[in-house]
């Protein structure tokens, strides 16, 4: 029966060319539009080299003070202290790395320029990212206690300073003015990757960090690794009771101080944009709200396009209805007919779509617009395309189908209205 | 002839909802697409207010010095700048320099006015070095440093937003301190116009504040984060290496980071550009989606409607006639979602739901209603030829 079906509806997409490239074409640039964009959050959010164990990995990025009767707000990446002194005391984790946020620093080399992105680290931090490691390896413990200055850098670095491809391990490197001595060599990284990102990574402790300040905001950021997702909610609560514990430093600006360990999403992206000012709601259910109704809106032209362009099909065809309805076919059967051509339809599309998203990721990581960024297509995505394929098929089949089911025999004989 | 097409397609509304909708979301899709391509260019066509070309940006970043030592510092490091040949003037200012995303702001109240306005703190070399065109007034300079008074520049943007015809120069007012009874800010002069964030953003309502580094009354912070260098002409990137050396030879131990700001210019101006660009591409597929989808709509329409065309070329129409029929039938059905769309539009500068000049809302308007128009006749061109086409005895035979 099936296999009938969808020899009908080839049968019917060879009959009026036109029709079917229109289709065609609609339903797989939507496809295609919304595959590069889930491609692009995934990109931003999703598990990546170095961000590897995101299933299991929380971020603290913000710490936050507000002041309800003042109005007052301050959001802003925490301390060295803070990190070391609330944070680095968590039981729960396997392992705590703390990090700064980069900072632009110059190098010369030939009289020419190099602008590069520089990021204090400890040795956990390469313990919990798996940097692709080209040559040599990362800086140690041991290194960090001497405060070495060595310093692992980019495969772009690299070959701006040194040339293309020269191994550049044990080699001299000044950036900032200080010499640095190369001892790894690792894989580019996104700048969208915001707590891994940089071009040469050193200790932290040849940063200048005053020891005697015991100021809570600063530029840095703790990554925390759990020793397995289940243990994520725990590790929560144990931050969530040192929080509440630490005192407002301004009390006459702020009342209350909030931080939160999360995910890349919920932390970075959406509790700044749609979190509340002043409850510990993450804004999540808004996000969700939000992203799927700009989904459905921009589904709806081309869904509106299909019912139209369908409407019109099926009436076309309203002689074959009315003979099938004569023998007895009934409406749910035609029903089913209708959604399994439509179906068969969206999923062609589909497949068209995929190829032509990939075709697309393909031209924007190659144009640089986001540097060092691969976007490829990938099995997430690729099931969340089908899904919205099948959606799609559904929306636009089930009106039509609908109407036509209803057509009297008679009528649909004589190629009735609907 | 016009009535009786509005009533034919009343009368069909069921069947024409479907395309009144397409029509509908286009037209409000291209709306929002063109309000701001016309946002872009009308802030493009406003003076920048800035010449960019030229110069430099260094950033500093220091340790743990107290505020005294950094000034002391940077005092030394303007000198050390300015005594090279290639260096035209060199000024201090803070970290919001043009180009970066870094901003500072606050409400500027008088008397009952108020607005949000950006603050910039610098000092008396900046208008030199970045070509500040003054339109009123004076510039800061060190008379400044012995007034009681807190002596602030304003752009003519704050000017109209806030003192709308009265004289400003030499007034006091609050300024960012609301403080209106005892009013600490003295205006000295107005500046034509400065997009502190580059050509395709407004020119926001803004004002700079004189700091000097010798000034005893803030010796608690440092206003400066960054220093402006300007360079003679034919000067190349070779120097700055030269010129880093120095520096960090005064600044030793600091974090220096150098630009031009031509570079950074590139790379915001391509930032503010990629929403337009995203939008455009979404908002020209959705288009050719819907044009395509109405002229295979129309195209089947009309081949179902041939026996109507046959009976009335038999009875005298001229095909003319039949072509102008069907064409106005699509503008008539496009005229059903645009009224649509344009209550829906209308309400953004009745509203001011994004505080952006009706002026761009209209021309947007305009243009969108142009499109549509132009869309749907071309549209309804092939499938009304073919319509107009169609020879009497042929349709009536086939019926």
């Amino acid at each position: 029966m099936l296999k009938n079906y969808i020899k009908i509806a080839w049968k019917v997409l060879l009959r009026r060319k036109f029709f079917t490239f229109i289709s065609l074409f609609g339903i797989s640039f939507t496809l295609m539009i919304l595959m590069v964009a889930t491609a692009m959050i995934d990109h931003v959010t999703g598990s990546h080299t170095p961000e590897t164990h995101l299933d299991r990995t929380l971020f603290i990025n913000f710490i936050k003070m507000t002041g309800k009767k003042q109005g007052s707000m301050m959001n802003t990446t925490p301390s060295y202290y803070y990190l070391t002194h609330y944070v680095k005391t968590l039981k729960t984790p396997e392992k705590i790395s703390i990090s700064s946020v980069f900072k632009g620093v110059n190098s010369y080399v030939n009289n020419k320029r190099l602008s590069l992105d520089l990021k204090y680290t400890d040795a956990e931090f390469w313990e919990i990212l798996e940097f692709k490691f080209l040559e040599g390896k990362p800086f140690n413990r041991q290194d960090l206690k001497n405060a070495n200055k060595v310093a692992v850098i980019t495969r772009h670095t690299r070959d701006q300073y040194f040339g293309a491809g020269v191994s550049a391990v044990g080699k001299y490197l000044v950036a900032d003015g200080i010499r640095y001595q190369v001892c790894g060599v690792v894989e580019d990284v996104p700048i969208s990757r915001f707590n891994s990102y940089a071009h040469l990574w050193v200790p932290v402790s040849t940063a200048n960090i005053n020891k005697a300040d015991t100021g809570l905001p600063g530029d840095y950021n703790g990554i925390i690794l759990a020793k397995s997702a289940s243990d994520i909610p725990e590790i929560q609560a144990e931050y969530q009771h040192i929080v509440k514990q630490i005192k407002v430093p301004d009390p006459k600006n702020y009342d209350t101080f909030s931080s939160y360990a999360e995910g890349i999403l919920e932390g970075m992206f959406v509790r700044q944009v749609f979190g509340d000012r002043y409850t510990g709601e993450s804004g999540m259910g808004k996000f969700i709200a939000f992203v799927t109704l700009i989904v459905f809106l921009f589904m709806l032209m081309p869904t509106i396009n299909l019912i139209n362009i369908n409407v019109s099909r099926i009436l076309e065809r309203s002689s074959e209805i009315g003979v099938r309805k004569a023998f007895g076919a009934s409406s749910r059967t035609l029903i089913g007919q209708f959604l399994v051509e439509n179906i068969f339809l969206t999923l062609l599309g589909g497949f068209l779509g995929f190829l032509l998203s990939a075709l697309a990721l393909q031209l924007i990581s190659n144009s640089g617009i986001i540097p060092y960024a691969q976007l490829t297509l990938n099995w997430r995505v690729f099931g969340i395309g089908i899904g919205l394929s099948l959606l799609f098929g559904l929306l636009s089949g089930v009106i039509p189908a609908y109407k036509m089911s209803k057509l009297q025999a008679v009528e649909a004989l004589k190629g009735g209205n609907l | 002839m016009i009535r009786h097409l509005f009533t034919l397609i009343w009368n069909r509304k069921k069947n024409n909802f479907l395309m009144i909708t397409e029509i509908f979301f286009s037209f409000i899709v291209l709306f929002g697409v063109l309000s701001l391509a016309f946002y872009y260019i009308d802030n493009y066509n406003k003076p920048l207010g800035y010449q960019h070309d030229k110069v430099w940006v260094m950033t500093l970043r220091w340790n743990q010095e107290k505020p005294k030592e950094v000034k002391e510092i940077q005092g030394r490091l303007q000198q050390q700048l300015k005594s090279n040949p290639e260096v035209e003037g060199v000024a201090l200012v803070s970290s919001n320099v043009p180009y970066t995303m870094q901003q500072m702001s606050g409400d500027f109240h008088h008397n009952n006015r108020r607005t949000q306005s950006d603050f910039f703190q610098v000092d008396k070399d900046f208008a030199a070095i970045m070509q500040l065109k003054i339109k009123d007034g004076r510039w800061f300079n060190d008379q400044d440093q012995n007034s009681k008074f807190n002596s602030i520049v304003i752009t003519q943007s704050l000017r109209d937003a806030v003192f709308k015809e009265e004289p400003v120069i030499g007034k006091v007012v609050a300024g960012m301190s609301g403080d209106d009874k005892n009013p600490k800010n003295k205006i000295i002069g107005v500046v034509e116009a400065y997009k502190q964030k580059g050509e395709y953003s407004e020119d926001k309502p803004g004002f700079f504040e004189y700091k000097y580094l010798e000034n005893a009354a803030d010796s608690t912070w440092v206003p400066f984060n960054s220093v402006l260098i300007r360079v003679k002409p034919g000067v190349t990137s070779a120097f700055e290496e030269k010129l880093m050396k120095q520096a960090s030879q005064v600044a030793k131990g600091w974090t220096l980071e150098i630009k031009s700001m031509n570079e950074m210019r590139i790379s915001q101006n391509k930032l503010a550009l990629i929403p337009l660009i995203v939008f455009s591409v979404v908002c020209g597929f959705l288009i050719i989606n819907v044009a395509l989808g109405l002229f295979g709509v129309l195209w089947y329409n009309i081949s179902r409607r041939i026996s109507e065309i046959g009976l009335r070329r038999a009875i005298g129409a001229a095909s003319g006639q039949v072509y102008r029929q069907f064409i106005g039938e699509v503008l008539v059905l496009a005229t059903f979602g645009i009224l649509f769309g344009m209550v829906v539009a209308a309400q953004f500068p009745l509203l001011q739901v994004f505080g952006v000049q009706t002026g761009v809302y209209i021309a947007a308007l305009g243009s969108a209603v142009v499109i549509i128009y132009a869309l749907a006749a071309g549209c309804a061109a092939y499938p009304s030829l073919q319509a107009a086409k169609i020879a009497p005895a042929t349709a009536l035979h086939e019926e």
